[in-house]
């Protein structure tokens, strides 16, 4: 069965862009979000296998919702998706829990990459 | 990325930028009447970020470039090393429009926010103009003129990043870089041009010798430089000239060696990134590298016995005046004035390998670029005279001092931190005899090949972004001149390829 996914960047064009490279390779979409809270409440329903999740978001950032979901689910796989000059921030989500990051612009092939790191780890 | 998709995805960032962009000025404007309650910024920033992240995702350079710059700017206020004041609004206000212009302008020239279904709608044949070659010349010169302008407003402006000056600079510089696109993609030319003379020409020589030859000729519709391609055609015709003469055998000899009677060559064109590779295969005799291997050594161009490989035996073959005497050529396959065409296609920038078998073929490789190059170069002189050299290769200057220099196995050296490199005198290469050099002399250190070499100069002028042009190569013309630019001030200099010097 196809793993499946949860896109959480307040951006549609960003998610639209998450989307169709995932997709394109074979996993399936489970949801997305829109802002941080919002990613928190749809891990608790859809229960995703991976999580790609956006620093800056309006009502709860990214990193505040990876420390919400880990706090839920200790075994939660959450991929920072990051944009260029944030180190600092990736840095404290991977400490707070998340496995790895991808850095925008995004390139499919690293996108995909970082997915499946982070899935079989 | 396909079209279609790729016209979704400008489609979004049209819908989600430009509400962005309303938000972040209704926020700056509530900032603006209470500088103090910057409860905004954050919002603003949120903005800016997204609209960076979209923007850089579809390539839109300049609209990517200032929301960066503008966050970075953000940032500081947020963090409290800047503080807001009523000017400081006003110029952030100018920097919201300037992004919200850059998006628009992307927006545009990406097609407008069209679905793909509205590009279809309007179906229109392509309108042509004619443009006389030289215009096109006179185009790109001024071109090189104003991208050293550029360089000196770059300069000022780095003083000073947030200025309005510097904005303006930047958007300046954006825009002289898609002018700079634009102009390059109006001198191509499809290789169709020279490619369709290719089948007649073979079809009579073949005629004229007697030989049964078929040509395949593919690539048609790939584009490169007009000048590029004029340069071209003549060496291309030679190779295949050579082809159809020397490579594809009589009838008998290809019976009598289990070949198909009739011979074929094929001449394919590909893409590789910014390059066209153009391939020449000829199913013929394949040339004989023991026989180009003795001749070699009789002219005392080959010293060793070791067998030749592709690259040693086209090196062999290019050299100026290595002769393959008539009874040679006809056992050999090709060979002749490969030379020459070696030297042209250096001319224009573009490279030859080969691959041969004997009795099975040939294959001939041409890597050309397809568009004229604006090289990032130094300025160097040699008495009055100047001469440019690509950056891509040069490490450092060195100021020459009578006590840097040695000698190492018999040749003169300069001691860099303890490195003894070969030292090359631009003076001898050029045989110069005007006015006598300079006490301290500056030198070059570059890279080419492996190998680091130390190229003496009289002087050194700085760096430009030239525009090389190819030059007419007189007889005697060192091969490692191999273009030509016009300074700032209006002098000519001589590009210098220095993969060849070494």
């Amino acid at each position: 069965m196809a793993q499946r996914i949860l896109i959480c960047d307040d951006a549609i064009f960003m998610r639209t862009m998450i989307a169709d490279i995932l997709s394109g390779a074979g996993y399936e979409i489970a949801g997305e979000a829109a802002s941080g809270l919002q990613a928190v409440e749809r891990y608790k329903t859809v229960k995703p296998d991976l999580v790609t999740m956006d620093i800056v978001m309006p009502d709860m950032g990214g990193i505040d919702a990876v420390k919400a979901i880990i706090a839920l689910d200790p075994n939660a796989k959450i991929l920072m998706c990051s944009a260029m000059g944030q180190q600092a921030l990736v840095v404290e989500a991977i400490q707070s829990g998340a496995k790895d990051f991808v850095v925008k612009p995004f390139q499919p092939a690293r996108v995909l990459e970082a997915v499946q790191r982070v899935l079989g780890g | 990325m396909t079209d279609a998709r790729r016209a979704r995805y400008v489609a979004l960032f049209a819908s989600e930028a430009r509400p962005l962009l309303t938000g972040a000025r209704r926020a700056l404007s509530q900032w603006q009447d209470d500088p103090t309650q910057p409860d905004g910024a954050e919002e603003i920033f949120r903005a800016l970020h997204t609209i960076k992240g979209m923007a850089a995702s579809l390539e839109f350079t300049a609209a990517a470039d200032l929301a960066h710059a503008t966050e970075t700017t953000l940032s500081t206020v947020r963090r409290g090393d800047q503080v807001a004041t009523a000017a400081w609004l006003r110029a952030f206000e100018v920097a919201l429009d300037d992004i919200s212009a850059a998006c628009e302008r992307a927006i545009a020239d990406a097609g407008g926010a069209l679905t793909p279904a509205d590009q279809h709608a309007v179906p229109q044949g392509p309108r042509i103009v004619r443009v006389d070659l030289d215009r096109l010349d006179a185009l790109l010169s001024d071109l090189g003129s104003l991208i050293t302008a550029r360089q000196e407003l770059e300069r000022r402006a780095a003083a000073d990043r947030f200025s309005p000056t510097a904005r303006a600079a930047l958007q300046m510089s954006h825009r002289l870089d898609t002018l700079q696109d634009r102009i390059l993609d109006v001198r191509l030319a499809p290789l169709s041009e020279v490619f369709e003379r290719i089948p007649p020409m073979v079809r009579d020589l073949g005629r004229a010798l007697g030989k049964d030859v078929a040509v395949d000729v593919t690539g048609n519709p790939l584009e490169v430089d007009r000048a590029i391609l004029d340069q071209l055609a003549e060496p291309l015709l030679h190779l295949l000239r050579n082809a159809v003469d020397h490579g594809i055998e009589f009838a008998d000899v290809r019976r009598a060696a289990g070949k198909r009677p009739g011979g074929r060559i094929a001449v394919a064109a590909r893409q590789d990134g910014e390059a066209v590779i153009i391939e020449i295969t000829d199913d013929g005799r394949g040339i004989d590298r023991d026989v180009v291997a003795r001749r070699a050594r009789e002219m005392g161009i080959l010293e060793d016995d070791a067998t030749l490989t592709d690259d040693g035996l086209l090196a062999v073959l290019e050299r100026p005046g290595f002769s393959m005497a008539d009874t040679v050529t006809d056992v050999s396959g090709r060979g002749v004035g490969l030379d020459v065409v070696v030297a042209r296609m250096r001319d224009i920038g573009a490279s030859l390998s080969l691959t041969t078998v004997l009795g099975r073929g040939t294959v001939f490789s041409l890597k050309l670029p397809t568009r004229l190059g604006i090289v990032r170069a130094l300025v160097t002189g040699i008495g009055d005279e100047r001469y440019v050299m690509p950056l891509t290769h040069v490490i450092e200057l060195v100021a020459w001092q009578p006590d840097l220099v040695g000698q190492q196995d018999g040749r003169a050296v300069l001691f860099v931190r303890g490195e003894a490199l070969p030292i090359v005198d631009l003076r001898r290469l050029l045989l110069y005899r005007g006015a006598e050099p300079p006490a301290r002399r500056p030198a070059v250190v570059f890279e080419a090949n492996g190998q680091r070499v130390a190229l003496l100069t009289d002087s050194v002028h700085g760096q430009v972004d030239a525009v090389i042009q190819p030059i007419e190569r007189p007889a005697g013309l060192a091969r490692w001149i191999t273009g030509a630019t016009v300074l700032d001030d209006g002098r000519p200099a001589l590009l210098m390829d220095l993969a060849s010097v070494v």
